[in-house]
């Protein structure tokens, strides 16, 4: 038998256990299309709006009112009135308002008599997104508070307008968002969410379907379908596992850059190219682990354990850099990390070859890991000496 | 004797707990979940996130304008705590270069003009580009120099006030018409840690309970038992007890884990504690006996031992999303926000936030203990649904089969009755 028939052979005979078993593919498409759904429409706003800013007006005028109104218009923030301090702490405290803005007593007095007036800002920083947008808000809505008044007094001073913004503005700043101009949060979590899942379901599949030879004990008769050639065995699996995966990361690929439109500075087919290695070197991420440890449940444990963790190590949340230095070193052992650096290059900047073939050789690289352990694999294919359960 | 119904109901429950504790007890595979994973897990993310803050991103400046006020901001920038100026280039393709390469997250850009328009009263720009692949970069590039631009304006507003010839106090009073305070009393430098570790501390105690429990579940599957089974004293009666005798042994050992993650790990790891140990206590119970059912009746749907990996664990970071940690409840899509009152984890994780990283009190956080009160009825209902499910099923199984027996018994004679009538 060539070595092809044997895969053929093996291809032939997961297609039955698919058929049989309808948790692969549960486990699978179902799973990545739930992810997909899920983070593309969680996050589709992109940014948050009208997140909810408690204001406490001890003055009640109609500088402290006008405040209220601009702050309501903002796109981010909504206002949610309170008379008094203490209950709007208690729903700040209680996650239910993001921040709280006490607007003094004798606000607009103090303004007019150019007392300089002091508004307090609190924020609840641990609901992270919506209480650095609020913060963010508030601190533009009192300077502009300051700049209409300063606007006022010049204008009163005889100043011609054309140079008023020069007095009110010196300085400003034109921020440029490389790689995502809108600031766009779906985008930038959805793009390393997804194949970050990928990745997960990959390992933990494959495990399984590698596993579940050793605790139903048909390993032997895997094997007698190859003629005893564990690298068919595993090559047999690994090729249907890859197609699969091929296909569904490659369908998110598209989703996410042609139908969702997120900004890819670089082309889509070097995308796709990231995409499929990034499956390859889960896989082989997954031979290695149940060929170490051939225990079906074991395997299935550290392999979930591993890519759990591997959605924080990635560091593209925190980045890399501000983890602990032992930290540091594992998070080189994840394929999504390169997945990642490819991300940035292809995605954010645009970049050529040089920039990224780094990044594609060390996914190249993780597909040795399987030649590792195939003899053991083998072997416990062979002899079934390990623990079942 | 006869006895009565409360002795014999906890008799029944008591025997079940120590079935059911037992039968946890030698499964090393569940025990390894709950002991590797329930006490490893907080220590690990601990680890991940221990920094929390980013700092000194490496920033490179390209300096064209050259002037001194330029030079002083570049100092200024390069002294707060988010930005570190890590290289000057001379031209911009130098350093997108570097931007390209990584070595730096960003760039600063000073035009030629910038010093002349400064100098001729009018708004002098410069240009910041931010490396979005994570937006902590960005975070720190916009918040360096927008300290240092604001601090600028002041100062150089007030400069040219006085040139008008106001006095010190009169320039000031005019520049800053508004002052503000602005305070983050729970999480003071916007740490990454201190809300994620706080939302995924809770979020271990349901995912590993659930793991666990859908292994065991699964097991009984396989072995052809099934973990709804009734005393056989009670002629088909006593759901309850089966339903609390066997929560029973989960509660107390997930009491152990969580009393471990909620008040241990944190002291652990210097992380804030504001909360007081009897209302997170209240707390723990209250979500501890909520995830008890919720896991009870969604592990019912398991029928292999390994099946609850492939199948749920993709749901551990959706939960998180799901408890609006990050993004705001506020915002979430009408569906998402339903379907999250799904999961003990919203109400539990929002609820120890609250309380132990903000240091609210249990009246703060009585919103989401009612959800978990509420929560808990159902799913009790629901998992003393399954019981009852499960075993309607199988004894309807052994009826169907005498049924079956029955029916071709009868054939058999009817035939045979036939063959005597021809």
């Amino acid at each position: 038998m060539t070595f092809i028939g044997k895969i053929w052979n093996v291809v032939r005979r997961e297609v039955r256990i698919w058929v049989r078993r309808p948790v692969y593919i549960v486990g699978s498409v179902f799973v990545m299309a739930f992810c997909t759904v899920f983070y593309l429409t969680f996050l589709r706003d992109g940014v948050p709006s009208d997140v909810p800013i408690a204001v406490v007006d001890l003055d009640n005028s109609s500088t402290s009112r006008e405040f209220c109104r601009q702050l309501d218009a903002t796109q981010l923030g909504r206002v949610v009135r309170y008379d008094d301090f203490a209950p709007a702490r208690a729903d700040m405290q209680g996650g239910r308002v993001t921040s709280v803005c006490v607007i003094p007593d004798g606000f607009n007095r103090d303004i007019q008599a150019q007392r300089q007036p002091t508004v307090s800002i609190y924020i609840n920083g641990l609901y992270f997104l919506g209480g650095s947008l609020a913060w963010k808000d508030l601190l533009t809505m009192v300077n502009l508070t300051g700049g209409a008044v300063q606007r006022e007094v010049l204008r009163m001073q005889g100043v011609p307008e054309s140079s008023i913004m020069g007095l009110l503005r010196p300085v400003d700043i034109d921020v440029h968002q490389i790689g995502n101009p809108t600031m766009n949060y779906g985008a930038y979590l959805a793009n390393m969410m997804i194949p970050g899942m990928l990745q997960m379901v990959v390992i933990i599949l494959l495990i399984y379907s590698l596993g579940t030879e050793l605790k139903y004990g048909t390993g032997r008769h895997l094997l007698q379908s190859v003629d005893g050639d564990i690298y068919a065995a595993v090559s047999g699996k690994m090729a249907l596992y890859t197609v699969l995966f091929t296909l569904i990361g490659w369908t998110i690929e598209v989703i996410l850059y042609k139908w969702m439109h997120f900004p890819l500075a670089g082309r889509l087919g070097q995308m796709l190219l990231a995409c499929f290695l990034l499956v390859l070197a889960s896989e082989a991420v997954a031979v290695f682990i149940i060929g170490l440890v051939p225990v079906c449940r074991f395997a299935l444990s550290i392999g979930a354990l591993y890519s759990v963790l591997g959605l924080s190590l990635t560091g593209f949340t925190l980045p890399v850099e501000a983890m602990p230095a032992g930290l540091r070193g594992l998070a080189l052992m994840y394929p999504l990390r390169y997945y990642y650096g490819m991300y940035v290059q292809v995605g954010v900047f645009g970049s050529g070859f040089g920039q990224w073939f780094f990044y594609v050789v060390m996914l190249m690289l993780f597909c040795f890991l399987p030649f590792l352990v195939m003899r053991r694999l083998g072997h416990a294919y062979e002899y079934l000496d390990y623990e079942r359960n | 004797m006869k006895e009565t119904y409360v002795k014999s109901w906890l008799k029944d429950a008591l025997g079940i707990f120590n079935l059911e504790l037992g039968r946890l007890l030698r499964d090393g595979g569940v025990m390894i979940i709950f002991i590797v994973a329930g006490f490893l897990y907080p220590i690990l993310y601990n680890f991940v996130y221990r920094n929390g803050v980013l700092e000194d991103t490496p920033i490179a400046v390209v300096d064209d304008a050259g002037c001194t006020d330029s030079r002083r901001m570049i100092r200024e920038m390069d002294a707060t705590r988010e930005i570190e100026i890590a290289y000057r280039c001379t031209d911009m393709e130098e350093a997108r270069e570097l931007f390209r390469d990584r070595r730096v997250n960003g760039i600063i850009y000073f035009p030629s003009d910038f010093g002349d328009r400064l100098a001729n009263k009018e708004t002098a720009v410069f240009s910041i580009y931010a490396d979005m692949s994570s937006f902590l970069y960005y975070k720190n590039l916009l918040m360096g120099s927008e300290f240092v631009m604001l601090n600028e304006i002041n100062g150089i507003k007030v400069e040219r006030y006085r040139f008008d010839g106001l006095t010190d106090q009169q320039a000031d009073a005019s520049v800053n018409t508004v002052l503000y305070d602005d305070v983050n009393p729970y999480n003071r430098a916007f740490s990454y840690s201190i809300f994620l570790i706080s939302a995924i501390l809770m979020l271990i105690i349901q995912q590993v309970m659930f793991y666990g429990m859908s292994m065991s579940v699964g097991t009984m599957r396989e072995e052809n038992r099934s973990f709804a089974s009734l005393p056989d004293t009670l002629r088909g009666r006593g759901v309850g007890r089966v339903v609390l005798g066997r929560g029973a042994v989960y509660w107390l050992i997930f009491m152990v884990i969580g009393i471990y993650v909620t008040t241990i790990v944190p002291a652990m790891f210097g992380f804030p504690q504001r909360g007081s140990f009897r209302d997170i206590m209240t707390l723990l119970a209250i979500f501890v006996t909520v995830c008890v059912f919720f896991c009870m009746t969604w592990s019912t749907l398991v029928t292999r031992r390994e099946s609850a990996f492939i199948l749920f664990l993709f749901m551990s970071p959706v939960c998180i999303f799901l408890t609006g940690c990050s993004w705001p409840t506020t915002a979430f899509p009408a569906f998402w926000k339903w379907f999250s009152y799904l999961f003990p984890s919203t109400f539990g994780c929002q609820a120890f936030i609250d309380l132990n990283t903000a240091g609210a009190d249990l009246e703060i956080v009585a919103p989401q203990l009612k959800a978990l009160c509420l929560q808990g009825m159902v799913y009790f209902a629901l998992a003393c649904g399954a019981v009852y499910v499960e075993n309607f099923v199988l004894k309807r199984k052994g009826r169907i089969d005498e049924v079956r027996r029955e029916v071709e018994g009868r054939i058999e004679r009817r035939i045979g009755a036939e063959k005597i009538q021809i």
